[in-house]
């Protein structure tokens, strides 16, 4: 019964991870990444017995086949995987959400161009230095134009205040 | 003890040193930080060559090399291996990163630098060595994730507009494939009980079928989609054109060709009989991946996203290769992944000159718009003779080392009666050309732009010899393979033939017997 409930609980938190994922919006994103790798860290606690009250830790005295046949004990070995993994999602989401928020910064909306365009009705996101008066003020489109000017060697400056360096470019 | 093990930790090891002491350096704010960081940057990756030629050396003799950190026994500690495969790609990939780094110094600007290029670059290194070398599946996740992560910060690294979209993409796309990774590993290990490469290629032949399936299928899909296959591609061409050129230069060398790596290393040794069972399915993934490639890159309007559009072509190549890694047919076992290994190798070195190149022209003419470009020629003849080599060289023309590499797959897929996918290869060719021809002519051709003018700093004649110096050193190369044709076949047929060599790569490791994993059954323990 637990590994039913073991199973349909990944299930679900992977279900509601790709969906907040296909959601509109880039805080659900970050959340459904967030749950997704919820649900695999659970899948792989899975892979284990699943035991109750059971130790990770076996007194090594006597024949350790005896042991292994005889006791119950719980697997080690995925828990040292999911504590990797946590560690890892951990850092791989931080870095999305400053992502996400360094965006939020610099294009003035948390959408991605693909959203914003179809805000505008445009199935071109490429189209957008044609419609991008018809956006709220402040809001640019990213991929309108390759960033050539702040290749450049003098970004120092932009790179401290990116919002002028959206301004430049809107010029 | 042989020596040579003792040099197997060491593509790790030493990047890393190097890199921790660089971002202590960087940190430190030290006035000429950026000038050590150089420095620093520059042993480690020299030593790092000397190391992957010393063990490539070695395991061309047919040996591999196996050491067992910790000096755990083979299941229970992390083994690390190295057969000519692993030599194959360390070389490489520590001459690509070598060769980027005079570039890097020539091209990148000061923030770039003092945000950490150098100490990323190595890290980006580390990882990809330690997926080379390592023997153990969840090991092989989290230098996936070092990759990853070293990459998201040198895709990130100036924070422009377009860089931050094409990183979120890129960052959210490779997650999904980490998770599926982590899923396999997670499953296989559920289903025959150890995570060390050697004892899963023991014991997943016993594995139910579906299951078998479930673990490849999962692989497959971590993999290619690292890899850039169809249909899993959609990262590579929204953030490739982003970064600085270096970066690109760096990530076409080593993060696509990674997964590639993987495959050809996991499923010959783990699904010998998948591999074969599947070969409709992979050889059809190969033609779309191609293909869809190709296609695309006709619609792009810059450099830089037209060549993303060529990684991804010629990742159907190799995926070719692998189609027919394990296929008998004339030319033996094993023909196909030698060939495939060549095209691997060849293609690092070709797409890296080709990028190098157009990037150079993208920073100093100040855009990478095929319209406004042209007339290159006369300004940059030694540019426009060099990117010449390579892209016909990605076309496959003899004599360089891409017709060697088309010529053997098509030959080999020929024989195993796969007639479609090898007409769409030819086709695929015909159309990489005309795409080379409509590049190189839109640059290097016509009458020059007046409205653009040379960066001045860019314009220096050292910096442009800086510049130009890994593009030449790279398509010398890929003639040499060309012509010198039958070494270079002899070194990828011994790491082929080591690759599927199944028996001899779990008698090198020698796992212990462990003790075979319970059922799987809840039970309730009352305290």
């Amino acid at each position: 019964m637990t590994a039913v409930m073991l199973a349909a609980l990944v299930g679900v938190l992977f279900t509601t991870g790709v969906w907040l994922i296909l959601a509109r919006g880039q805080i659900k994103l970050v959340l459904g990444l967030g749950l997704l790798s919820h649900g695999v860290n659970l899948a792989l606690f899975g892979t284990s017995r699943l035991t109750r009250g059971a130790p990770a830790v076996i007194p090594h005295e006597g024949d350790l086949a005896t042991i292994l046949a005889t006791q119950t004990f719980a697997d080690p070995l995925p828990q040292a995987l999911i504590l990797t993994a946590i560690v890892i999602s951990f850092g791989v989401t931080a870095f999305i959400v400053v992502l996400v928020s360094r965006r939020d910064a610099v294009t003035g909306s948390d959408l991605a161009p693909g959203e914003l365009a179809s805000l505008l009705n445009t199935a071109d996101p490429f189209a957008a230095p044609m419609v991008t008066d018809a956006l709220p003020a402040g809001v640019i489109m990213p991929d309108a134009v390759d960033d050539y000017d702040l290749l450049q060697y003098e970004i120092d400056e932009v790179y401290d205040r990116p919002q002028d360096a959206a301004e430049a470019k809107i010029q | 003890m042989n020596p040579y093990t003792a040099l197997l930790p060491l593509p790790v090891a030493v990047p890393l040193l190097f890199a921790a002491i660089a971002i202590m350096v960087g940190v430190s704010r030290r006035p000429r930080a950026i000038q050590i960081q150089k420095i620093l940057s520059g042993s480690a990756l020299v030593i790092n060559l000397v190391i992957g030629l010393l063990i490539l050396s070695y395991t061309l003799t047919g040996e591999r090399i196996v050491f067992q950190m910790g000096l755990w026994p083979a299941p229970y500690g992390i083994t690390v291996f190295a057969d000519a495969l692993t030599g194959i790609m360390l070389t490489v990939v520590g001459l690509l990163t070598l060769l980027l780094l005079p570039y890097a110094i020539a091209s990148l600007d000061k923030s770039r630098a003092r945000l950490g290029y150098y100490p990323m670059a190595l890290l980006l290194l580390m990882g990809a060595n330690g997926a080379f070398i390592t023997g153990d599946l969840f090991n092989l996740y989290v230098f996936y994730e070092v990759l990853l992560m070293s990459s998201f910060v040198l895709l990130a690294l100036g924070g422009t507009p377009s860089q931050i979209n094409g990183a979120i993409r890129y960052v959210v796309l490779n997650l999904m494939g980490s998770i599926m990774l982590l899923l396999a590993a997670g499953i296989t290990y559920g289903t025959v009980g150890t995570l060390n490469m050697a004892q899963i290629s023991e014991r997943m032949g016993m594995a139910p079928y579906a299951l078998q399936a479930l673990i490849a299928g999962l692989l497959f899909v971590a993999f290619a989609g690292k890899a850039a296959a169809f249909p899993l591609f959609f990262w590579l061409p929204s953030s490739y054109h982003t970064p600085h050129p270096v970066v690109t230069a760096l990530f076409s060398g080593v993060l696509t060709k990674v997964g590639m790596y993987s495959l050809f290393r996991t499923f010959p040794l783990f699904f010998p009989d998948l591999l074969v069972a599947w070969q409709p399915f992979i050889m059809t993934i190969a033609a779309l991946t191609m293909f869809v490639g190709v296609l695309g890159a006709f619609a792009q309007p810059t450099i830089r996203r037209l060549l993303s559009f060529h990684i991804i072509s010629q990742i159907g190549y190799m995926l070719m290769g692998l189609g027919v890694a394990l296929t008998p047919g004339p030319f033996g076992v094993g023909f196909g992944l030698a060939m495939a290994i060549l095209f691997l190798v060849h293609n690092q070195l070709v797409k890296t000159a080709l990028l190098v190149g157009g990037g150079q022209i993208e920073l100093e003419m100040g855009t990478g718009k095929l319209s406004e470009l042209g007339g290159l020629v006369t300004s940059r003849p030694l540019l426009a003779v060099v990117f010449f080599l390579a892209a016909f060289s990605l076309a496959g023309f003899p004599p360089t080392s891409g017709f060697v590499g088309k010529l053997g797959l098509l030959q080999v897929t020929f024989s195993t009666g796969q007639y479609a996918v090898a007409a769409v290869s030819v086709v695929v060719s015909l159309l990489t050309t005309m795409s080379m021809i409509r590049l190189w002519q839109y640059i290097f051709w016509g009458k020059p732009n007046p409205q653009l003018k040379p960066r001045p700093r860019l314009a220096y004649t050292s910096t442009r010899a800086l510049m130009l110096t890994p593009a030449i050193v790279l398509v010398a190369l890929s003639l040499a393979i060309g012509i010198f044709a039958e070494p270079a076949l002899t070194v990828t047929g011994t790491a082929a033939s080591q690759a599927i060599d199944r028996a001899g790569y779990i008698e090198a490791v020698n796992p212990e017997p462990a003790p075979t994993p319970a059922p799987a059954v809840v039970q309730e323990v009352t305290p």
